[in-house]
């Protein structure tokens, strides 16, 4: 004899399924005291609600849950910062370096063909924008670039798509010194 | 706490949610308090006692607020919060047994028309009903706890809790027997 199955039982004590679709129901005592006992404990069970909270308890609650959530806002952003890629630094320092060299390379023609934009450009009529006041950090730039030309700047790779990044990654340990040294001379010139 | 942006409470549920993530000041706490009593509820009736359920809502809004972006809509968001909340209260219960309270500990407040004795009877045997539920197993305290007093589907519970309709019918089938035996002879 097949019993009914536990889902069969459930089916039918919660109405999803008449009693008639399992004829075996009128031929099993121990399944229609399982069904029995379903339904008893099914309406036992429906009729208990939650005890209802002190009416101050809800605004209490939200309080609560807007102080946790106030609290891990701050936390969230330094970590979402954190969690930046790190291939962004070296990219940012890239593009820095850049539009550094474009910045210098519009002030200070190296090598004026005739046809190059940047000759174009500064003999046009940008005077007045070239006598307004300057950044001084681009000043700064200028002057520790003053005596370099398109030839080497070219071999240090700051002319190349993409390879400005190299350039400033890759410099010797003397390379290194000397513009941690002219930096430091900078900087204190400036009084920063 | 400042009180919920008057525009916001027009706001249906898609909506509300995009509001929260565009960080609308006023939109999390509008979700807090739509969905508070629904949490809470869930949330003794697994651990059968105000303060381990209060603190387990409050638990499942933070919850529900740190992971607000993989909130897809595809469910509603009571359906989602409901599944944060058997997670939170299925971490709990693995962890720690919670007392549960006595008939005296609760603060009823029904103004219910029933005599005094009517209603001292009434609490008394939902206390015990209560206490009973939250000793069953935690699979199937989950089955019956969404089942009966959320109006959740088989197929939604199934979703919730992982598994087949077939399972969580079996679960909700052993539920109701050892609730049975946990009563005793209890008479409801």
């Amino acid at each position: 004899m097949n019993h009914l199955k536990p889902e069969e039982i459930v089916d039918i004590a919660e109405g999803t399924r008449g009693e008639a679709s399992a004829p075996h129901l009128s031929t099993c005592d121990i399944c229609r005291a399982q069904l029995r006992e379903m339904r008893a404990m099914l309406s036992t069970v429906s009729n208990v609600d939650v005890p209802e909270p002190s009416p101050l308890f809800w605004g209490q609650l939200s309080t609560r849950v807007h102080g946790a959530v106030a609290a891990e806002r701050p936390r969230r952003s330094w970590a979402d910062l954190w969690t930046w890629p790190r291939a962004l630094v070296p990219a940012a320092v890239g593009i820095a370096v850049i539009v550094a060299a474009v910045i210098l390379g519009s002030r200070a023609p190296i090598q004026p063909g005739p046809a190059a934009p940047a000759a174009a450009f500064n003999a046009g009529n940008n005077a007045d924008a070239l006598d307004a006041p300057d950044d001084p950090s681009l000043n700064f730039v200028a002057d520790l670039t003053a005596n370099l030309d398109w030839d080497a700047a070219s071999e240090a790779g700051l002319t190349g798509g993409g390879s400005a990044e190299h350039a400033v990654t890759h410099l010797k340990d003397a390379e290194l010194r000397e513009l941690a040294r002219l930096i430091k001379e900078e900087v204190a010139r400036s009084g920063a | 706490m400042t009180p919920a942006d008057p525009a916001l409470a027009d706001l249906d549920e898609a909506a509300l949610v995009e509001a929260c993530l565009a960080g609308r000041p006023g939109a999390f706490d509008l979700i807090v308090e739509r969905h508070r009593r629904s949490v809470y509820q869930l949330c003794y009736r697994f651990v059968a006692n105000h303060e381990d359920a209060s603190d387990l809502s409050q638990d499942v809004f933070l919850r529900a607020f740190r992971g607000l972006k993989s909130f897809r809509g595809h469910a509603s968001l009571s359906t989602w919060l409901y599944r944060i909340g058997v997670n939170v209260c299925l971490n709990r219960v693995s962890v720690k047994t919670p007392p549960s309270e006595s008939i005296e500990e609760q603060q009823f407040v029904d103004v219910c028309a029933q005599s005094p004795a009517d209603r001292l009877l009434q609490e008394e045997r939902g206390a015990r009903v209560r206490a009973a539920i939250a000793q069953l197993p935690p699979k199937q305290r989950a089955t019956l706890i969404l089942r009966m007093y959320h109006e959740m589907s088989h197929q939604e519970i199934a979703d919730v809790l992982g598994g087949s309709v077939g399972a969580v019918k079996a679960n909700f089938f052993h539920a109701m027997g050892n609730l049975k035996k946990l009563l005793g002879g209890f008479e409801p």
